[in-house]
């Protein structure tokens, strides 16, 4: 136990709680905005305050960017596209996410001559540009014959995340004592079973870490998204693009914000869920025992 | 019949000049208890890898009950190992741990159950069977690793380095019992070690390692009384033997060396014939603390004996005895004196040089001269 005396409030205390407060505001603000505005009507936005609240709260903008609002020429809100960025995102995430921990796995516990080099050269992967790849990657996808569909759009993104989920797995295991290995290997376990049996089993902080990564960065990707699916498996950052600059008579703001929100509430929950684990992930290896 | 015969180990390190292992030749007999000892990087970790089969050799055999399995996986080999970090499961409980090696091999359920009660009780962990290992003092984790070692019966037993991690109190009460559940098990282990003191205590034979070379392979009594070079006899013993360059000499019937104290004060220390052949030749006299005592009455009449007054430098009392450093020929020797009969440092104390024991090294080639 600590034993911190609690000594009352000191003026530097409260001035510390007060920029923190205010830091907290400044983040929350947008936030704020946009959920007081998806619920208010048309006419409230146009005559009221930016931040005060709806005077008639109405769901009507979220019905309608769930299910009505246009996106380009059809008007069927952004529902599909949602389930789009589903079918992309979780297979993408599952997909990089064992395949970086493989990685990591064989670069960190079953080296051979090169592997070394091997690694750095995937760590280029994470500096890569995204906009670099597009080109290649269009013609790739095009002799896959896998243009325009949401498996090749789930190909892109693994190959892209894979740099950065093996990044993470093998900084992870490379803290692990090789005598694990060992003592496996003794006790007749193969490479497949010590992968499966000891490693995977005890890499939940680290897989967390990744599946935060990879679910924040594929969820949230619209280049790839806009350039590599058409029309029907577009992703929901493509249809809110399309929403948003869709302009048929006036500007529905409180759609707007609800399609945005809609678009921004999986990665809420997947982090409110699994973020406890991000921290205890990142800090895993600078505490032992 | 030798249950584990090493013929010629050699190892080089992809990339590296120098051999890490340079041809070692031992033999270990069914039931044997041999450690392996060295300093850092001499070899001996590798040298138990290699035995296990997680590491190749680049020459020679290694030869089980007859069978040369030099080339065969590290689990068909029928060889456990105890790790110095334990190396256990953490996502598993102790059972689990125990288990794993078991289920893998394909054993029934119900005799692996049966197998890990037997070990568990063996080692007294039956009650921490459904623990898992991050909530065990680093003494159980101990005992949990030498019971993954002991279910799967196998042919040998590696131990490398498995004490080092434990405080001293906890080390000496494993080492005890290490010994104990060999004499009960008659296994046959390697040990490696580089605390000589787990050394001595623990084996039947000592394999004296330096820098990947076979130093002197014997019975701790042997490596201790007639160490085959000067760096067997520094680094067995602790405090360790004293290294004193004299000049052989012919005094009367006899041979002497002669040492002088800080002061000044010179004596002649006996020296048996073997050394006839050095007369007028530098060696290097090699003197355990336990040869310098208080003078003492039954050794008296021996010729081998010699006694003077010397000045003690430093006093290091031990609580059974009382660890004493005099100068002799401008080096540090260490004395070991009764704790009874105290001295404090600066004064002049009544030195018995007992010199039966005492040994002698070749300046040149640093080995023994042998009688």
């Amino acid at each position: 136990m600590t034993d911190i005396v609690r000594t009352g409030f000191r003026p530097s205390r409260i001035a510390i709680y007060g920029v923190l407060l205010l830091a907290c505001l400044v983040y929350l603000v947008p936030l704020i905005v946009m959920l007081i505005t998806s619920f208010k009507t048309p006419m409230d936005i146009r005559s009221g305050n930016l931040l005060a609240l709806p005077t008639d709260w109405t769901t009507i903008g979220w019905t309608k960017a769930w299910s009505e609002a246009c996106t380009g020429v059809q008007c069927e809100g952004v529902k599909g596209y949602f389930w789009n960025s589903f079918k992309m995102t979780v297979p993408a995430v599952m997909i990089s996410t064992l395949l970086g921990a493989f990685n990591g796995y064989v670069l960190s516990k079953w080296k051979f001559k090169g592997s070394d080099l091997l690694f750095g050269m995937l760590l280029f992967g994470c500096f890569v540009p995204f906009q670099v790849v597009l080109l290649p990657m269009a013609a790739t996808l095009g002799k896959l014959g896998m243009a325009n569909t949401t498996a090749g759009l789930v190909l892109v993104h693994v190959i892209y995340g894979v740099a950065f989920t093996t990044l993470f797995f093998r900084n992870y295991y490379v803290a692990i004592p090789d005598a694990l290995v060992k003592a496996a290997r003794l006790d007749g376990a193969g490479f497949f079973t010590i992968f499966f049996r000891i490693f995977l089993p005890m890499s939940t902080p680290i897989f967390m870490v990744s599946l935060i990564w990879q679910f924040t960065q594929i969820w949230n990707d619209f280049l790839f998204g806009v350039v590599f699916a058409s029309g029907d498996s577009q992703p929901i950052t493509v249809a809110l693009n399309n929403l948003v600059n869709t302009s048929t008579g006036v500007k529905e703001y409180n759609v707007d914000m609800a399609a945005a929100m809609i678009a921004a509430l999986p990665t809420l929950v997947v982090y409110i869920v699994a973020g406890k684990y991000f921290i205890r992930g990142l800090t895993a290896g600078s505490v032992k025992g | 019949m030798s249950q584990l015969e090493l013929r010629d180990i050699r190892k080089t390190y992809p990339g590296a000049l120098d051999e890490t292992l340079k041809g070692i030749n031992i033999d270990i007999a069914s039931g044997e208890f041999l450690t392996l000892v060295g300093p850092s990087g001499c070899g001996k970790s590798t040298l138990m890898n290699s035995i296990a089969g997680l590491e190749s050799i680049t020459g020679g055999s290694i030869v089980v009950e007859g069978k040369d399995i030099s080339t065969m996986e590290p689990k068909v080999r029928d060889i456990a190992m105890v790790f110095q970090s334990y190396a256990l499961y953490p996502t598993m409980s102790v059972r689990e741990n125990i288990a794993f090696g078991l289920k893998i091999r394909g054993m029934p359920k119900d005799e692996i159950q049966q197998e890990v009660e037997r070990v568990a009780d063996l080692l007294q962990i039956s009650a921490l069977l459904d623990k898992k290992p991050a909530r065990l003092s680093g003494g159980q984790q101990q005992r949990v690793a030498m019971g993954r070692a002991l279910a799967r019966k196998p042919k040998i037993y590696l131990f490398d380095e498995p004490l080092s991690n434990l405080d001293a109190k906890l080390r000496v009460e494993m080492r005890t019992e290490i010994k104990k559940l060999h004499q009960r098990l008659k296994t046959t282990i390697v040990y490696v070690t580089h605390d000589q003191i787990e050394a001595m205590t623990l084996a039947d034979r000592i394999a004296v390692l330096k820098d990947g070379e076979l130093q002197q392979l014997g019975t701790p009594k042997e490596v201790y009384d007639t160490p085959e070079n000067l760096f067997v006899a520094g680094f067995m013993g602790s405090p360790s033997m004293s290294f004193i360059n004299v000049t052989v000499e012919q005094e009367g019937p006899g041979l002497v060396v002669n040492v002088e104290g800080s002061d000044g004060r010179k004596l002649a220390l006996p020296v048996p014939d073997y050394l006839q052949g050095w007369v007028g030749k530098q060696v290097v006299l090699g003197i355990r603390p336990e040869h310098i005592s208080q003078p003492d009455e039954q050794k008296r009449d021996s010729e081998m004996v010699a006694e003077a007054r010397f000045t003690v430098e430093v006093t290091e009392p031990t609580g059974p005895d009382i660890l004493a450093v005099i100068r002799l020929n401008n080096v540090d020797v260490q004395c070991r004196l009764d704790a009874e009969h105290p001295v404090n440092w600066g004064e002049e104390a009544e030195l018995m040089f007992d010199m039966r024991k005492v040994v002698f090294f070749d300046p040149d080639s640093e080995k023994r001269i042998r009688p």
